[in-house]
């Protein structure tokens, strides 16, 4: 009897929650990974999307609808996530995952059902390699790279560095190599190249090892929780070299768990208020972003911002919600005025964009350098 | 009921699920169609998990291991050249692999054999420990091949995993693939090795002193049960045409586990089962966690609400119905008609069990 009563609840719901009422809306689909290990990742990225979508809410003259997945940070689960919203929401258009690994599962499929998509943070060249349908916010790992690469040996005037890469994290590999490949063909010496895996705790042998080298840098381009560690356990030893990053350390978290160990940590990342990139979009996201969330901006939220409205302004451009349409006002692009800076696509699908350098100074980050594509 | 009867019957079967792939490919969307090849695929997993764990009584939870050593095997085998040479940044893909390129279909069977290969190596030692202990040790085994994965990138290109795989994969596939799991290990059980399996299961001691040679039969459980995992992990890899590391947590294992303990240990019937309901439950849930309007009162939007409601719904089955949906059952022909008979005159339906 009770699982008779639990049955009929349970199917009462069912049809309650599809009884959605027909309105005339542009649904517009997002895949996040809400739940799983890059929850936090998901939730940043929601913070841009709703606040463009709170002061931005209509196209052509219809309500924006944004319809949430989970992809519970698992590629199964991605392509399922994408392969929902393309088949049974019928979304016009999608916004992507954090997280490359992630991304690249639902890109496929958005690609192959010819529904465009935008992504906001995943950096890996094949998130939009031979996908007409899919572009990005962002910059790409090997500009990244080589732009970190560069900075060290041009502007630090650095000609040994040492890397600590995460094996584990397809972003944190990809970047180390890049990185590598330019610093070696500037001419600098990496003195040594050692591993770690996500979620290790002592990581004195590999500071040990990098200490008594010569090594003027360390590279450790993984996701800040273990690069806190990384950096207060080689400071404990003795380590007096420069620590340089990629995007991933440009989070509050990183100086709130390296607190002191982290001062002087480089890293490049998307945005910062100071830089000469920011626009007058910049400084309205920032007061609206304080307002609404009453926390600083991340340059997560400035991402994700920047690509619902790259998106929105690409459906108006087209003017009409045609998956073709959309996708050339999208390849079109041209100093489209975000947030974050302006952003022009490559005939690659990828966004043309500075990288901002930014450095720990008194536990608060300063703006440095940009560094041009 | 006659041997040919049945034999017409099963014939028959086979003809309409064809009929059906044929109407779906073409007339299901593809989301549908994603979630049905995901289910077979579960249905492949399961099944050939359950001959290991529900029929010879191993607690092995090595399957995520073995998936993912077919899944990359077959991969690498299919993968266009022109990607290899793409994707391998951190180190080039060393021969044989690098040149490489087979047909879907060898490739699998290919993945299929090497999970096996590993499966006799790795049986060897450690099919002689029993219970918890052989858990531990097998979900070791399957943390040691992802972290072999992330470590040796001239073969699996480390933590940037596989991409640009070829999605040959479709419900031919799965549902072929599934039928002929289903097929071996149905006749495999149906064996004097599967009685001895079966006696394994009920009592060790008494099996050995019956003359039943543990090691051996063990071992072959393992081995038939890593091979159709590679198989499933070929397929999945060419159903998801990204693969890394990361795919194959301890989290694929226990998916595994809960549609096979869904289904009720010993009883390929019920995995089968399972393993759809356990696909299109996790998707049809998807609306519960989106936050709805009753027009009256509105649900706001609660990411993993899914997860919970599917959780419950796991510990109803488990707590009202503890040997699973199916309990050791299985569907037979004969119990078909014998359902079928009783519905029509319900007298009768002492004298017949369910078989």
């Amino acid at each position: 009897m009770k699982k008779k009563i639990l049955f009929f609840v349970l199917m009462g719901l069912f049809i309650l929650s599809s009884v959605v009422v027909a309105q005339d809306v542009i649904k517009i689909g997002v895949f996040e990974p809400m739940t799983g290990p890059f929850a936090v990742g998901g939730e940043l990225s929601m913070q841009g999307y709703r606040l463009a979508q709170m002061q931005n809410p209509t196209v052509l003259g219809k309500k924006i609808e944004l319809v949430v997945v989970d992809n519970k940070s698992d590629k199964v689960e991605a392509a399922n996530a994408v392969s929902r919203l393309v088949n049974h929401n019928d979304v016009v258009a999608i916004l992507g995952s954090y997280s490359s690994g992630l991304t690249i599962p639902g890109a496929e499929v958005a690609n192959k059902a010819k529904v465009p998509m935008v992504v906001a943070t995943a950096t890996n060249p094949l998130v939009t390699m031979g996908k007409e349908y899919i572009y990005r916010a962002c910059f790409i790992d090997p500009f990244q790279g080589s732009a970190l690469a560069k900075y060290t040996y041009n502007n630090l005037g650095i000609k040994k560095a040492a890397m600590l890469v995460d094996v584990a994290q397809d972003y944190s590999v990809g970047l180390a190599n890049f990185y590598n490949r330019t610093y070696k063909e500037l001419g600098g010496e990496i003195v040594s190249n050692l591993k770690y895996q996500t979620g290790d705790q002592d990581f004195s042998a590999q500071m040990t090892q990098i200490t008594s080298t010569d090594a003027g840098a360390l590279f450790f381009p993984g996701y800040f929780g273990d690069v806190a560690l990384i950096a207060t356990q080689g400071r404990e030893l003795g380590f007096k070299g420069v620590y340089m990053g990629g995007d991933t350390l440009d989070n509050p978290k990183l100086l709130e768990i390296a607190g002191e160990h982290a001062e002087g940590v480089v890293a490049t990342t998307f945005y910062h208020p100071d830089a000469p990139a920011a626009t007058e979009a910049s400084q309205i996201f920032i007061d609206e972003f304080i307002k609404e969330y009453d926390e600083e901006p991340n340059a997560v939220s400035v991402m994700t911002y920047d690509a619902y409205n790259l998106l929105i302004s690409a459906i108006e451009k087209a003017g009409s919600t045609d998956a073709d349409a959309i996708k050339d006002a999208l390849a079109s692009t041209e100093d489209f005025v975000g947030a974050g800076g302006t952003i022009t696509i490559d005939d690659m699908g990828n966004a043309i964009r500075p990288a901002v350098v930014i450095k720990v100074v008194n536990g608060e980050f300063v703006y440095e350098a940009t560094i041009q594509p | 009921m006659s041997k040919t009867k049945k034999q017409l019957l099963t014939t028959g079967a086979l003809i309409l699920l064809g009929i059906c792939i044929l109407w779906a490919q073409s007339n299901f969307n593809n989301y549908t169609l994603r979630i049905l090849n995901l289910s077979a695929i579960y249905a492949i997993l399961g099944v050939s998990l359950n001959l290991i764990f529900g029929f010879t009584g191993q607690f092995s939870l090595g399957h995520a291991g073995f998936m993912a050593i077919g899944a990359y095997t077959t991969s690498l085998l299919i993968i266009p050249k022109y990607y290899k040479e793409m994707t391998f940044l951190i180190e080039p893909l060393i021969w044989p692999f690098s040149v490489l390129q087979l047909p879907f279909i060898v490739a699998l069977l290919l993945g299929g054999l090497f999970a096996a290969i590993f499966a006799i190596i790795i049986g060897l030692p450690v099919l002689r420990l029993r219970g918890d202990y052989l858990g531990i040790a097998t979900l070791g085994f399957a943390e040691i091949i992802r972290v072999i994965a992330n470590n040796i990138p001239q073969i699996t290109n480390g933590a940037l995993g596989l991409k640009g795989i070829p999605a040959y994969t479709n419900l031919w596939w799965t549902l072929g693939f599934t039928v002929f799991t289903i097929f071996v290990i149905k006749r495999l059980i149906a064996s004097s090795y599967g009685r001895a399996l079966m006696a394994i299961r009920e009592n060790e001691i008494a099996a050995e002193a019956i003359g039943v040679s543990l090691t051996y039969h063990k071992v072959m459980s393992f081995t038939v049960s890593a091979f159709f995992a590679g198989i499933g992990g070929g397929l999945l890899a060419s159903l998801l045409t990204t693969i890394d590391p990361r795919a194959f947590m301890f989290v694929m294992t226990f998916n595994i586990l809960i549609v096979v303990v869904i289904g009720g240990l010993g009883s390929i019937t019920g995995t089968v089962i399972a393993a759809f309901l356990f696909n299109f439950m996790l998707e049809y849930l998807r609306p519960i966690e989106q936050g709805f309007d009753l027009g009256f009162i509105s649900f706001p939007e609660i990411p993993g609400l899914r997860m919970v409601t599917f959780s419950l719904a796991l510990l109803v089955v488990i707590i009202y119905n503890q040997n699973g949906l199916m309990g050791k059952l299985e569907f037979t022909w004969q119990g078909l008609f014998d359902f079928i008979d009783r519905i029509k005159n319900p007298k009768n339906s002492d004298e017949k069990g369910v078989s």
